[in-house]
């Protein structure tokens, strides 16, 4: 990684947990301008939602690994009426097939407003940067 | 069938409720108690015969409270599943369990919630001051992206459903309204007064697009409670026996963690637990969709009925929009379905309510009885696992 552009924002409504034993690996690849993914170091089957143990080859030993940070939309919602005080409506939550990896292998994102979306359409990562340094790695359209 | 055969040796023999509505002026502790005491009545037995109780892992009723309250004089066997709205058809497998493992004789199963007046759900739960996630639960992949309620979860499965088999709308307002006119004629209902058209629910507010206003069940106040008792006892029962044919629970391959959006990571969303749960209850009744007579779906959202019905294989995958509108679901359909409104429009009692009307259309006494009714089914909530319960006559 050469020059990571990060996106800051004033302030990120809901920040993740950052020191869960399975998943805090992944939010600090984030914190790098790095998008990771957990696989199972003896037979390579990616491990999502992130944990140690692989249900595939019954391994005990997972590492993290770099993946492009490139996908496609597989869904999405244009949430139009307010919940949560931290979450301005409009607002759209895109769900997206991460390139490269077996089905299922999805990551969420959030993007503002009403965009006009496509189905498998191509997305890229973005690397949303908070006031204290927190990355969450969010989601938007482009190759 | 191969193993240990449930298969007609139980049997549902009480059913009770309380009023539904948005205020009940009283404790969940109160509802449940209300709606124990009813179902035993009902199924012409006291209080000292209940040896078991299961309850759901929602509940704020203990087994220990709803024992102290009713004075029941001593339980031996309690249990608890879950989750929520996963659970109620799974308790009564689990009363099955206890009567027929000989650990209890009369189970008491209930759900009690004050789900308007008291603690609501879908209100989106993070404290916006803490961080979110961690705990195994997972919602820090899913929290910080704003997708904390349920109701943005099962939007994304039928944007997918609309954007894979191209599903309509209406498909899902023929869902509410197929719900709303069973209310329409359920006294008990809490939407027993208000009409609900096609029209009304093309146009509705949206919430989290697609899915509108009316895609939405109801928030309700309420209770209900059924008694469970070996098939032998039913004949001392004042009603008409109604024997569980086959229960069953699935999670289905790579179920996922959590509770609820970690299941976006199933390879494909628009297929639930559902299609495995139907797989194992089919084969343990020895019956299959076409001798399904009238069922219960679980209803939280119109689209969590869409896709049972493909799932449980009423029609194949991606044909639950036609099916839906064709009207299979109305009075004189081909599938008369949540006859007494659902929790789109009975109640929101998580469920249970629909293990009530599944026993009400085998005893004929359904406000929107299916005549000659044999074969009933009821589902409980996917995801993350889901369970369901095949109800014959006796
Ligand atoms: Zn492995």
């Amino acid at each position: 990684m050469t020059s990571v552009a990060f996106t800051d924002i004033v302030a990120h409504p809901l920040l993740p947990a950052e020191h869960d034993r399975d998943t805090a690996g992944f939010f600090a690849a984030a914190r790098r301008g790095e998008l990771v993914l957990r696989f199972c170091t003896a037979c390579d089957q990616v491990l999502h939602l992130p944990r140690q143990a692989c249900f595939a080859c019954g391994g005990n030993e997972s590492e993290w690994r770099p993946v492009p940070g490139r996908g496609h939309l597989y869904a999405w919602t244009v949430v139009t009426h307010q919940v949560h005080p931290a979450f301005a409506v409009p607002y759209t939550v895109v769900v997206v097939d991460v390139d490269g990896q077996p089905d299922g292998t999805r990551l969420v994102g959030r993007l503002a407003g009403e965009p006009v979306l496509t189905a498998g359409q191509p997305m890229r990562v973005r690397f949303d940067r908070a006031e204290d340094g927190t990355v969450v790695p969010n989601w938007e359209p482009g190759d | 069938m191969t193993g240990y055969s449930h298969r007609d040796r139980c049997a549902i023999t009480g059913i009770g409720a309380t009023e539904f509505s948005k205020d009940s002026g009283r404790s969940e502790l109160t509802l449940a108690t209300e709606a124990a005491r009813a179902a035993l009545a009902d199924a012409g037995l006291t209080v000292a015969d209940v040896d078991g109780v299961v309850s759901c892992d929602h509940d704020l009723v203990s087994y220990s409270g709803i024992a102290e309250s009713l004075g029941i004089p001593d339980l031996t066997y309690w249990g608890q599943t879950g989750p929520g709205g996963s659970g109620p058809c799974a308790m009564v497998g689990q009363a099955v369990a206890a009567i027929l493992s000989g650990q209890a004789t009369t189970v008491l199963v209930y759900r009690a919630l004050n789900g308007r007046s008291g603690r609501r759900f879908g209100q989106g739960t993070p404290d916006p001051a803490a961080r979110v996630g961690g705990q195994g639960g997972y919602e820090e992949f899913f929290a910080p992206y704003g997708l904390v309620t349920p109701g943005q979860f099962f939007a994304l499965l039928a944007q997918r459903h609309m954007a894979t088999y191209g599903t309509r709308h209406e498909a899902l307002a023929h869902i509410a309204v197929a719900c709303r006119e069973a209310a329409n004629r359920n006294p008990a209902a809490q939407m027993h007064d208000r009409v609900l058209t096609l029209e009304e629910c093309a146009i509705a507010r949206p919430i989290s697009l697609p899915l509108r206003l009316f895609d939405f069940c109801l928030e309700t106040d309420g209770a209900c409670a059924v008694i469970v008792t070996a098939a032998e006892r039913a004949a001392d029962s004042p009603h008409p026996a109604v024997l569980v044919r086959a229960v069953t629970q699935s999670t289905g391959p790579r179920v996922q963690p959590g509770v609820m959006y970690p299941m976006l990571q199933r390879p494909d969303v628009t297929v639930t637990p559902s299609a495995t749960a139907a797989r194992t209850l089919f084969s343990r009744a020895g019956l299959g969709p076409s001798d399904v007579d009238v069922a219960q779906f679980y209803d939280c959202f119109t689209i969590t009925v869409l896709l049972q019905l493909e799932d449980f294989g009423f029609c194949a995958k991606g044909e639950g929009g036609p099916f839906a509108e064709s009207g299979a679901l109305r009075r004189g359909g081909s599938l008369p379905s949540n006859t007494a409104g659902g929790n789109m429009s009975e109640g929101y009692v998580h469920g249970m309510n629909h293990v009530l009307e599944g026993v009400r259309q085998l005893r004929g006494t359904s406000t929107s009885q299916v005549e000659g009714a044999e074969v009933s089914l009821v589902t409980s909530a996917p995801p993350p696992g889901t369970s369901a319960l095949l109800l014959v006559k006796g």
